[in-house]
């Protein structure tokens, strides 16, 4: 169930109530962990086996740790059953499709089946979650945990499960062995991130969909100046989405005295694709960074070696977004791009000279750029699309006025924040007016909408 | 970025807020709340004086808002203050096919002299629908003359009967009975039911939805800019109403002129019709609002019939006559008129609504019950 829905409301007005009156009883986590259960199951019930599973093998897998000397065999079977399951699940049918197409280019005469399994919704959040627990264990950086149940309900806690942040252990873990304090300020904010994350999600995400999904759908009818205006409005779709979800998860566990990471920094601020990526989907970003960079040497064996190091990161980064070769191709654009915007960065001219908002602007075209392959339905698809953008003639775009009005605003909202103009945006009548303008926005003039969340897909 | 230590877990952890200045205290929430709440309880009565329906007599609800029940009970409330009997029903009481001054209620006020009818008939609005306009926004009925209007062609099978077990999507599904009586083809999610029935009751959201009909095509805002990417919304929401005739899919040709073929109407028994129950609770409502509710029936275009309709069709409208007679409901079943005068299976040209009034004013219940303390 989606957090903007009914069925989510009903569900929270049943189960937070319940929550305060257990959460000072042994009650808390076996009922929270049976109200994350049943959101997840309502999905579709056969999910529950799969991630009682990996929870509790991995469980298991610590406490074997802690008795053995043979730590790191047990590290092994933790991640080969954790990347096995995300390999069986997700990537699957991708890897049979590009054997058989293979195969046939080979003229062999066979076929693998296809799996044609479902990919389980939030398999790819809570496998990283509870893969970094048993990471996080065996270098030392946190302790066993001595509860299943506590650690069930870590890995399966709802407001996170369907698409993060993706928590460590060292975070959310201490947070369950208390009983929180949930005072007013929790309440007020954990509505005030839900409200952004509200608005974000139905107000901004749905309504660029509407041109983003008109286009893309057939992309060879438009021309440069819709193609162009729907790119851009899918780098800010995307964006609201993802970080609405996490605004709105946020909010949630706020209210339920839970803190959750903070997932998404005003990415299209950067002035470099390391600070994008340091702002864009960080639980993902820093995960990818401490578990797969950093053991593969990071930075510190040489230039050679930092770049394939980056470049790997950002291909698997690339394919735990999809099984598809648009999501390597946009991996390894962002690569290619971090390795330019590297060395640019490293000449005297483009630190000093160059102002900040121009970084701003060209890393934001480099990114939205690389969105095109996220996007599109093939390579084919994409290339169609970056073709057309160069080659094709005018015409009317026919976009929404109102559409780039509102994410100018946002934008400018953003600029300010990070500027000497904060303060403004602190006042209390502008802080209220905002929250009055986005509420009554929503009631107003928001179509009701169930659309999926778009990372829910991941 | 906003920061804040995390409280009586692990102090040495900062947790970030977020990346925005909405962060709003709890008195901050609560001077939201009111502002909000005020928004919501007000804004619909503030628009309501703003603007006006324009009440002459022949005014009925244009066409295209058919779907605007917020409009509709402003609309009510006007008729109910100014005229003494208001025709209910649906597209034959409201006159497809006929102009403004050339339906029953144009007719009868001719009759009349006086303007003393109001046209308070709305196009497609089916005995089930009809009764979920009237219990929910049409409140202002009360204490008057209602003329209401049954049209057969409800019953006259099962899918406009609302009985076949394949979804079908009808007319004013928001309008209809959510979760009892059972309606077998309306197959919409709980979710979505329960969202309806909560709406009904809000006004807000009767008014938000006369917005999108009346001034953004009946979409939402943003499908709405989709369509008409320069323009500006807020320009769009005039305090205009379209013109009743703009839009009404006028047509004075009879129905053999327009090459409709005779049928064999497969008619519903009134034991198991869903229309024929939900009519009778209509007539229950008004009844219990206070109203004199007089019955006007058909008249079908009897001269379609083939096959077994004449005589499914003429016990059908006894079992009515006995329903009404039971329960003292003055009625009137005028006979079929003039094939001529009919322009499809149940409605009229305006010469048949003109002829169908003069019938009207000439039968002894409608003298008594509607005419009579005149």
């Amino acid at each position: 169930m989606y957090f903007h829905t009914l069925p989510f409301l009903i569900f929270f007005l049943i189960v937070y109530p319940t929550y305060l009156i257990v959460k000072e009883t042994k009650l808390r986590l076996p009922f929270l962990l049976a109200a994350s259960y049943f959101f997840y199951g309502w999905l579709n019930p056969l999910y529950l086996v799969l991630i009682a599973y990996s929870t509790a093998l991995d469980y298991f897998v610590v406490v074997r740790m802690a008795k053995s000397r043979r730590r790191k065999s047990w590290l092994a079977v933790s991640i080969a059953n954790n990347l096995g399951l995300l390999g069986f699940f997700k990537y699957g049918a991708f890897v049979t499709d590009n054997v058989n197409l293979l195969l046939s280019s080979l003229n062999v005469p066979y076929e693998v089946p296809s799996p044609g399994m479902l990919l389980p919704v939030g398999l790819s959040f809570y496998i990283f979650q509870s893969l970094s627990y048993t990471i996080d264990y065996y270098r030392g950086n946190v302790e066993k945990e001595t509860s299943l149940i506590r650690y069930a309900t870590f890995v399966a806690l709802f407001p996170r499960l369907l698409a993060g942040p993706i928590e460590r252990a060292k975070n959310l873990l201490p947070q369950m062995h208390k009983s929180p304090r949930i005072c007013g300020g929790d309440i007020a904010d954990g509505l005030s991130m839900f409200v952004v994350g509200l608005f974000k999600k139905v107000a901004l995400a749905d309504y660029l969909a509407l041109y983003v999904n008109k286009v893309y759908a057939a992309p060879d009818q438009f021309q440069s100046p819709a193609l162009i205006l729907a790119t851009f409005l899918f780098a800010w779709q995307i964006y609201f989405d993802f970080s609405g979800y996490t605004d709105m998860a946020r909010g949630v566990a706020r209210v339920m005295g839970f803190r959750l990471m903070l997932n998404f920094n005003n990415p299209y601020l950067a002035a470099s694709l390391g600070e994008f990526w340091g702002r864009w989907h960080i639980s993902l970003s820093t995960w990818f960074k401490d578990y797969l960079y950093i053991p593969l040497g990071g930075n510190r064996k040489g230039t050679f070696n930092t770049y394939r190091n980056m470049f790997l990161v950002m291909v698997i980064s690339g394919l735990w977004h999809g099984a598809a070769w648009t999501f390597v191709i946009w991996g390894a654009l962002h690569a290619i791009g971090r390795f330019f915007t590297r060395e640019l960065e490293r000449t005297a001219f483009y630190k000093e000279k160059v102002p900040r908002l121009v970084k701003q602007l060209l890393v934001f075209a480099f990114v939205t750029f690389a969105w095109i392959f996220f996007r599109a339905e093939s390579i084919g698809d994409a290339w169609l699309v970056v073709t057309r953008i160069f080659g094709s003639g005018w015409a009317d775009p026919r976009c929404p006025a109102l559409a780039l009005a509102l994410i100018f605003a946002v934008w400018l909202y953003q600029y300010a924040y990070e500027s000497k103009l904060r303060w403004v945006l602190e006042c209390k009548p502008v802080r209220v007016g905002f929250v009055v303008a986005m509420i009554l926005y929503l009631i107003v003039f928001a179509p009701s909408s169930d659309q999926a969340f778009i990372y829910l897909q991941f | 970025m906003q920061k804040r230590r995390i409280q009586g877990v692990n102090n040495r952890e900062d947790v970030v807020f977020g990346s925005n200045a909405i962060r709003l205290s709890g008195a901050e929430w609560i001077v939201v709340a009111v502002i909000c709440l005020a928004a919501f309880f007000f804004a619909p009565s503030l628009w309501g004086q703003l603007g006006e329906i324009k009440s002459e007599p022949d005014y009925r609800l244009p066409y295209r808002l058919g779907g605007d029940y917020w409009l509709y009970s402003r609309l009510c409330r006007q008729a109910c203050s100014q005229y003494e009997t208001v025709l209910v029903g649906d597209s034959v009481m409201w006159g497809h096919y006929a102009p403004a001054d050339g339906t029953l209620s144009h007719y009868l006020n001719e009759n009349a002299v006086k303007d003393e009818f109001a046209n308070l008939g709305v196009d497609g609005f089916h005995p089930a629908a009809l009764w979920g306009l009237l219990k929910y926004y049409g409140r202002s009925i009360s204490d008057k003359e209602v003329i209401l209007h049954l049209n057969p062609l409800w019953m006259s099978g099962r899918k406009q009967d609302l009985q076949t077990e394949k979804e079908y999507r009808f007319q004013h599904q928001k309008l209809v009975p959510q979760f009892r009586p059972k309606i077998p083809c309306y197959k919409d999610s709980w979710s979505e039911r329960v969202s309806v029935a909560i709406g009904r009751h809000v006004a807000f959201t009767g008014w938000t939805s006369h917005l999108r009909t009346a001034y953004f095509d009946n979409m939402d805002v943003p499908a709405w800019t989709m369509e008409h990417p320069y323009e500006n919304p807020l320009g769009a929401v005039t305090l205009e109403l379209p013109v009743a005739d703009e839009d009404n899919p006028q047509d004075d040709r009879s129905w053999t002129e327009r090459s409709m073929t005779k049928q064999n109407f497969q008619w519903v028994g009134l034991e198991t019709s869903l229309q024929w129950k939900l009519f009778r609770k209509s007539v229950e409502l008004l009844k219990a609002r206070g109203n004199t509710v007089f019955v006007l029936v058909g008249p079908f275009n009897e001269h379609m019939f083939t096959g077994d309709s004449p005589g499914v069709y003429g016990r059908m409208k006894d079992g009515i006559e006995s329903w009404l007679r039971q329960s003292n409901i003055p009625y009137s079943m005028p006979e079929a008129l003039p094939s001529e005068l009919y322009s499809d299976a149940s409605h009229p040209l305006a010469e048949g609504y003109a002829l169908l009034a003069k019938k009207l004013f000439e039968n002894e219940s409608f003298q008594s019950t509607i005419l009579g303390e005149r």
